[in-house]
């Protein structure tokens, strides 16, 4: 099945009509928005546009097509494959993952019990992330990430939303799994509590994360890290989004055990991470030996600074986006 | 001579041919009780992917019909497969058409196909729990119609057995 129809298929009957006459090339679709009464929104290549009824995208507001609520209704159960009881755990969550690893997220009315969140109903609002792959994406930091031939350093990769912290997680996570001719591959776990990273369907991984990798899906990290470790004797294990303090601890149990970490957080510069907490201690103790900042300016994962566990930096961008190393520059982001 | 000799025959030929036909309805009672409890069994194998397997409706059919199988296996199968096609209808819709083509071979009576029915009227709706309270009482109402049928299984298999042997007496007699 093509692309384009795999995710047509998820949508109420009027919405895949006018998906199937749009001729964008869905590899570049970011996202799609369903809002109830609010226009059918779309981004493309990183700009946001309105879809008509007749399938053309449109920046005018009054020429939008508008989702009613059964249109909703009628997608979350194609979403869900009719089977919205399974997806408990993710809606408590408010994200679904499905078949090609697009990301589905939801809000809508929360019901809360004792413990939590318990569900969730009328389901309002979904954005379908659409998943990317871009292979080769990590080639430029690699060097940064290995010490030698045969071991990585642990890494934190720092990016604001949006900019392709994850997609450069799964590439370089792929890369070490399979090895290059420079680095030999090795094995690689990866917890992936939210489904984002090798968008598990059925317990297979839609996306390519290398042949040497194992995945804990739908696991929180911090239990994941352990289980890990001592299941599957990875060399690197890899996470999204920590943050927690409970992430902390298994970050410190992952390093005394003699794997590499490599992980991504929410920040836009170093000085970011040390408004919070948790990261600060991260920076303290100097845990991570390298550290690779995203920003948002041009392609997706685009690299802005490197630096190591003391605050070198050892890479930055320039204006032009291509990178320059200051190797005698020893500028110094903190500590 | 030869008159009674085909007189004789078609005596024989009517009472062999009603006896048969006694048979056959009193094995199709025993059919229909046997696919009724195969499809009981195969509720509580559904009950098991949905429950404790968590699994997603086209998933927990697929697999429970390819164990069971059979033309009842055959029915989870196709309406795995459509749920699976995702082309734009309910799952009622599909469970209901999928049970009206179920073939002429299948013994259920037509309130066992309405019950049958039933059960997805409320499939997929709600959380994990409301899934197993819709297979619970659809499995209630499997376990009535389990209990009558064995209950008059002796009598029904006798009644039919016994009607067709006399009845073909009976026109044997009555046209002789």
């Amino acid at each position: 099945m093509e692309r384009k129809d795999e995710l047509i298929n998820l949508f109420s009957k009027n919405v895949r009509e006018i998906l199937n006459k749009v001729a964008l090339n869905f590899d570049e679709v970011q996202e799609i928005r369903l809002r109830v009464a609010a226009p059918l929104m779309l981004v493309y290549r990183n700009e946001e546009y309105y879809l008509t009824g007749s399938g053309n995208i449109s920046k005018k507001l009054e020429e939008a097509y508008h989702i009613t609520k059964n249109e909703l209704k009628e997608t979350m159960e194609y979403m869900s494959n009719y089977s919205l009881y399974a997806f408990e755990e993710e809606l408590k969550q408010g994200f679904l993952t499905v078949q090609g690893g697009h990301r589905i997220g939801i809000a809508g009315k929360t019901i809360l019990d004792e413990s939590g969140i318990k569900t969730m109903k009328y389901i309002s609002f979904i954005n379908i992330r659409l998943s990317h792959q871009v292979k080769g994406c990590a080639s430029p930091i690699l060097p940064f990430v290995y010490k030698n031939q045969r071991e990585v350093c642990h890494t934190l990769i720092i990016s604001p939303p949006r900019c392709g912290k994850t997609t450069l997680l799964r590439d370089l996570i792929r890369q070490i799994s399979d090895g290059t001719r420079e680095f030999e591959g090795m094995n690689v776990g990866v917890v992936d509590e939210r489904s984002e990273i090798g968008a598990c369907y059925q317990g297979a991984p839609q996306n390519d994360l290398g042949i040497r990798t194992d995945i804990l899906d739908c696991c929180p990290k911090a239990k994941g890290m352990m289980m890990l470790i001592r299941t599957m004797s990875p060399r690197v294990i890899a996470v999204d989004e920590v943050g927690s303090r409970e992430d902390l601890d298994a970050i410190e149990y992952v390093m005394n055990c003699g794997c590499k970490l490599i992980a991504t957080v929410h920040g836009s510069s170093i000085e970011d991470l040390r408004q919070k907490p948790v990261l600060r201690t991260l920076l303290e103790e100097r845990i991570f030996e390298r550290y690779i900042v995203l920003n948002n300016l041009g392609r997706i994962g685009n690299i802005d600074q490197i630096f190591d566990s003391r605050g070198t930096q050892l890479y930055q961008a320039n204006i032009f986006g291509t990178g320059v190393r200051p190797d005698r520059q020893e500028s110094r982001a903190y500590g | 001579m030869g008159n009674t000799w085909l007189r004789l025959a078609g005596a024989a030929l009517v009472i062999v041919s009603c006896s048969g036909l006694g048979f056959y309805m009193a094995s199709q009672w025993n059919e229909h009780l046997k696919t009724v409890e195969h499809l009981r069994k195969m509720i509580f194998l559904l009950k098991g992917e949905i429950v404790y397997a968590n699994s997603p409706l086209a998933e927990a059919f697929e697999r429970t019909g390819r164990k069971a199988g059979g033309q009842m296996g055959d029915l989870f199968l196709k309406v795995s497969e459509r749920l699976m096609g995702q082309r734009g209808e309910s799952f009622y819709g599909i469970w209901q058409e999928e049970i009206d083509g179920l073939p002429k071979e299948v013994c259920l009576s037509s309130e066992d196909k309405q019950n049958l029915k039933g059960l997805g009227e409320h499939l997929g709706y709600l959380d994990t729990g409301m899934q197993e309270r819709t297979i619970l009482l659809y499995l209630e109402q499997l376990d009535l119609s389990i209990d009558y049928l064995r209950n008059h299984k002796q009598e029904k298999s006798r009644l039919y057995t016994s009607l067709g042997i006399m009845g073909g007496l009976f026109l044997t007699i009555v046209m002789y």
